[in-house]
C-alpha cells in the first residue's frame, strides 16, 4: 500500500541533533565534514591531476606551448618490458650462451645491390642523428670515438657534418634535413651513408628546434643563421614534396656521389605501413622508423606527448609493409624509440628490425642525467634523474650544450670508452637472448621468439600473450 | 649518332633514352678534358649534370627536368630552353643560365654562385638558401625566398603570393608588382648603395636600368625569436 505524501513521514523517535549527525561526536575537525579525508588532501579529479593544473599555469603564464628536451612523458605508451622472450626448452634447442657464438654482423643498404659500399656494421646498434648543435662537439666526438672501436657508426644530424666527428666516425651517416644546414658536395661524398629526413619520433610532422641559447658563433655559421636565434626549421623539404619527387631525389644523391653509399630515409612512426611502403617505393636502401618514445634535443611538448605510435607497434607495421610490397632484404629496416638497452633492443630485432638506433641511451651514456653539479641541476629546477632540460643548453653535465665552461666537464676520451663499453655490453645482453633462443645470429630472432605481458602489447604488435598463446586479435 | 661525339672543339653528349647514371658518366669525364660540352637530345631527362665540378662549360640543349645542376661546384652551366625542379639545388659555386622558365624551387638551398632565368620562374624560388644569387627576368612564384638564409634573390618582372615568407637573412628584391607579401617581411627602401651593389650583380648579364623602381624585402625578425628572449620564464620548465 503506497504511502500518503501528503503525510511527511515521521520516525518513531525523535530526530537525532546536527552534532550527531555530523559525527561531531567524536572529535571531527570543525568546518569540514568528516568523509574520506584523502578526498580533501589530495583531491579526485581525474582530469584535474596536479599536473595538469600546473600545465595550464605554465601555458596561462607563458602564452604558448612549452619546448623541452629528452623524450616523451605520456605515460600511456608501452614499455618493451610489456614484451618477455619465451627461450629453447623442449621445442627449439638453445645455443650454449657462455660458450657457443653468435654473429652480430649487420649490413645495411646493400639488398638492392646499387650501392659499391653498404654499411656493413659489427654490431646492430648504431647511435642516432644528434645534431652538432644539439649536442656539444666532444659529445659528438665520444660518440664517434665510442663507435669506432666497435665497429658501428654515428650520424650527423641536421647541423651539418662537424670536422671533429668525420675525423672520429669510421663510419659516418651524413643527414639531409629539410633546412639543408652546411649542405656541402665533399661532404656529401666524404659520408658512408647519405638521409634524407622526413620526420623524427618526438615531433614528426614539425621540423628541427634550437633555441638561441645553442646558436654559438660556430652553430650559426655552420647552419647559416643569424647567433642566437631561436631556429626553429622547416619540415617540408625545399625540393621534393610527394614519393614520386622523392624518387628523383634520390636517384640525385646517388649520381651526386656516384652509386657509392646508401640512402636511407628517416621517418616519425605515425602510418608507418604506408609510410615505410612508399619509401622503399621511392628507391630508399634503409627505411628509419623512429617511434613516438624517441628522443630529442628540443620539442614542442605537445608532440612529445601527443604525437606519433608506439616504436614496437611501428616495427611490425613497418616489417609488414616490406614483406607485402616484397621488398623485405631489398631494403633494410631501422628501428629507433625509446631503447634503453640491449634487451629493448632485442625485442626490436626480433619484431622486425634489421638494425637499431639509439639517441637518448647514448647521452645517458655519456653522462646525461648522472649525479653531479647538483646546484646546476637545481638552479634548472631539477635534479639528476629528472633533467629534461636540453633545451636550454645548460646542460649540468655538459653534454647538450654550447657553453665552453659546461663543455669542459664532460671527459671526451672517458665518455668515448663509456660509450664503446656501453655498446659492447648492449650487445653482449643481446646475443646472451639470442643464444637462449637457439639463434647462431641476433638477426634469426622473431616474433616467435617473443610473449606478450599485457593486451596492449599483443594487440599493438601481434605478439602472442603469454600462456593462451594467441594473439590479442579482432 | 655516337653517344659521346665530337664537333669541333666541344664534346657533344646523347641523352635520349639512356641510363641516367651513363648520361652523367659521359659529363663526368667530358669534364675531365676541359672542353666545351654540349648536352642534346635532353628530352626534359631529370639528374642532368649533377655535381659538376669546378671550370667547366656545359651547354644543355633543349629543356631539362629536376635538379639540373644540382650541388654544382662551380661549373658554368646554360640550359637552352626550360628546367624542371630545384635547378641549382645546393649549388656553392658556378653559374647557372636558363633561357626559358624555371620550374619549382629554383636555386633551393643553394649556398653560392648565380642562377639566371631569363623567363618566369616557379613558386618557393631561394627557398632555404643559404648564399648566392638568383636573378629572375621575369615574375618569381608564390611564397619565393621561403625562409632564405642569406643570399638575394631578384626579380625585374615582379612576384607573386606570399612573397619573401618568413625569411632569415636572406633578401627578396623586386621590380614591378608583388601580389602580396608573405609572413614577417619588412619592404624597405634601399639605399643607393644597395642599388649600386644589386647592379653590380647586373650587370655582367646585361640586365642594368636605372628606372627601376626596387622594393627590398627583409626580414621582420618576427620570428626569429620564440623563446630565448623570455629564457628565465622556460629554464625551470
Ligand atoms: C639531443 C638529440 C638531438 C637530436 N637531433 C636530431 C637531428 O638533428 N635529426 C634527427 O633526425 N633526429 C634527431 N634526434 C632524434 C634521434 O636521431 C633519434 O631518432 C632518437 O633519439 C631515437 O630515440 P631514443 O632517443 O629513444 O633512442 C635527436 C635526438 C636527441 C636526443
Ligand atoms: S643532463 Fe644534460 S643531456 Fe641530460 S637531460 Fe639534462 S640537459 Fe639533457
Amino acid at each position: 500500500m503506497a504511502h500518503d505524501l501528503s503525510k511527511p513521514y515521521e520516525y518513531p523517535f525523535d530526530v537525532a541533533s546536527e552534532e550527531e549527525i555530523r559525527f561531531r561526536d567524536a572529535g571531527a575537525v570543525d568546518g569540514r565534514p568528516a568523509g574520506v579525508p584523502s578526498s580533501y588532501d589530495e583531491g579526485g579529479s581525474t582530469r584535474w591531476t596536479p599536473e595538469a593544473i600546473s600545465e595550464v599555469h605554465a601555458l596561462a603564464q607563458l602564452g604558448r606551448y612549452q619546448v623541452r628536451g629528452y623524450n616523451t612523458f605520456n605515460k600511456q605508451l608501452p614499455t618493451f618490458d610489456d614484451l618477455t622472450f619465451v627461450p629453447a626448452t623442449m621445442t627449439r634447442l638453445p645455443l650454449e650462451g657462455y660458450r657457443e657464438s653468435c654473429d652480430t654482423t649487420t649490413v645495411l643498404g646493400g639488398g638492392r645491390g646499387l650501392v659499391e659500399r653498404p654499411l656493413e656494421l659489427k654490431i646492430p646498434i648504431y647511435i642516432a642523428s644528434m645534431s652538432f648543435g644539439a649536442l656539444s662537439a666532444s659529445a659528438k666526438a665520444s660518440l664517434g670515438y665510442g663507435a669506432s672501436k666497435v665497429g658501428t657508426m654515428t650520424c650527423t644530424g641536421e647541423g651539418g657534418m662537424l670536422e671533429e666527428e668525420r675525423e672520429a666516425s669510421q663510419r659516418l651517416l651524413y643527414q639531409m634535413s629539410p633546412a639543408r644546414y652546411g649542405v656541402d658536395l665533399d661532404h656529401l661524398r666524404r659520408a658512408d651513408a647519405l638521409e634524407l629526413v622526413v620526420g623524427q619520433g618526438a615531433k614528426p610532422g614539425t621540423g628541427g628546434l634550437l633555441l638561441g641559447m645553442k646558436v654559438s658563433p660556430r652553430v650559426s655559421k655552420m647552419r647559416t643563421l643569424p647567433e642566437g636565434v631561436d631556429q626553429r626549421s622547416t619540415i617540408r623539404h625545399p625540393d621534393f614534396l610527394g614519393a614520386d619527387d622523392l624518387a628523383v631525389k634520390i636517384e640525385e644523391l646517388r649520381i651526386a656521389t656516384n652509386y657509392q653509399v646508401p640512402i636511407f630515409i628517416k621517418m616519425g612512426a605515425t602510418r608507418p605501413r604506408f609510410d615505410v611502403a612508399v619509401a622503399a617505393k621511392a628507391g630508399a636502401d634503409v627505411v628509419v622508423v623512429d617511434g613516438a618514445e624517441g628522443g630529442t634535443g628540443a620539442s614542442p611538448e605537445l608532440l612529445l606527448n601527443h604525437t606519433g605510435i608506439p616504436t614496437m607497434s611501428a616495427i611490425r607495421a613497418a616489417r609488414e609493409a616490406l614483406d607485402e610490397c616484397g621488398m623485405t632484404g631489398k631494403v633494410s629496416l631501422v628501428a629507433a624509440g625509446g631503447i634503453r638497452s640491449g634487451v629493448d633492443a632485442a625485442k626490436c630485432l626480433a619484431l622486425g628490425a634489421d638494425a637499431v638506433m639509439i639517441g637518448n641511451a647514448a647521452m645517458v651514456a655519456l653522462g646525461c642525467n648522472s649525479p653531479r653539479y647538483l646546484e646546476d641541476y637545481a638552479a634548472l629546477g631539477t635534479s639528476p634523474g629528472a633533467c629534461h632540460h636540453c633545451h636550454t643548453g645548460r646542460c649540468p653535465v655538459g653534454i647538450a650544450t654550447q657553453d665552453e665552461e659546461l663543455e669542459s666537464r664532460m671527459n671526451p676520451r672517458a665518455g668515448a670508452e663509456r660509450i664503446a663499453r656501453y655498446l659492447t655490453a648492449m650487445t653482449m645482453e643481446i646475443t646472451a637472448l639470442a643464444k637462449a633462443c637457439g639463434k647462431s645470429s641476433v638477426h634469426n630472432l622473431e616474433t616467435e621468439d617473443l610473449r606478450a605481458l599485457s593486451f596492449q602489447a599483443s594487440a599493438f604488435t601481434g605478439v602472442k600473450m603469454a600462456g593462451i598463446d594467441r594473439a590479442f586479435d579482432w | 649518332m655516337s653517344e659521346v661525339a665530337e664537333r669541333m672543339d666541344e664534346i657533344v653528349i646523347e641523352v635520349g633514352k639512356r641510363h641516367i647514371r651513363e648520361v652523367n658518366r659521359d659529363i663526368m669525364d667530358a669534364c675531365a678534358t676541359g672542353r666545351p660540352i654540349r648536352v642534346v637530345n635532353t628530352l626534359s631527362r631529370h639528374n642532368l649534370g649533377v655535381g659538376l665540378p669546378d671550370n667547366v662549360d656545359i651547354t644543355f640543349e633543349g629543356s631539362v627536368g629536376y635538379y639540373c645542376g644540382g650541388l654544382n661546384t662551380g661549373a658554368n652551366i646554360s640550359i637552352e630552353r626550360n628546367c624542371g625542379w630545384a635547378v641549382g639545388e645546393g649549388m656553392a659555386k658556378g653559374h647557372i643560365t636558363v633561357g626559358g622558365y624555371a620550374g619549382m624551387s629554383c636555386g633551393a638551398a643553394m649556398i653560392g654562385g648565380t642562377i639566371h632565368v631569363k623567363g618566369d620562374a616557379g613558386p618557393r624560388v631561394g627557398v632555404a638558401m643559404k648564399g648566392g644569387n638568383i636573378v629572375v627576368e621575369g615574375k618569381i612564384g608564390y611564397q619565393s625566398g621561403f625562409m632564405a638564409h642569406s643570399g638575394r634573390i631578384i626579380a625585374l618582372g615582379g612576384a607573386g603570393e606570399s612573397c619573401a615568407d618568413a625569411l632569415w637573412e636572406g633578401e627578396v628584391w623586386v621590380a614591378g608588382e608583388v601580389d602580396s607579401l608573405g609572413v614577417d617581411v619588412d619592404v624597405i627602401e634601399p639605399t643607393a648603395e644597395e642599388v649600386a651593389e644589386v647592379d653590380a650583380i647586373l650587370e655582367p648579364l646585361g640586365l642594368v636600368d636605372s628606372s627601376r623602381n626596387w622594393r627590398k624585402m627583409v626580414s621582420g625578425q618576427r620570428l626569429w625569436y620564440f623563446e630565448s628572449r623570455d629564457a628565465s620564464a622556460w629554464l625551470m620548465i
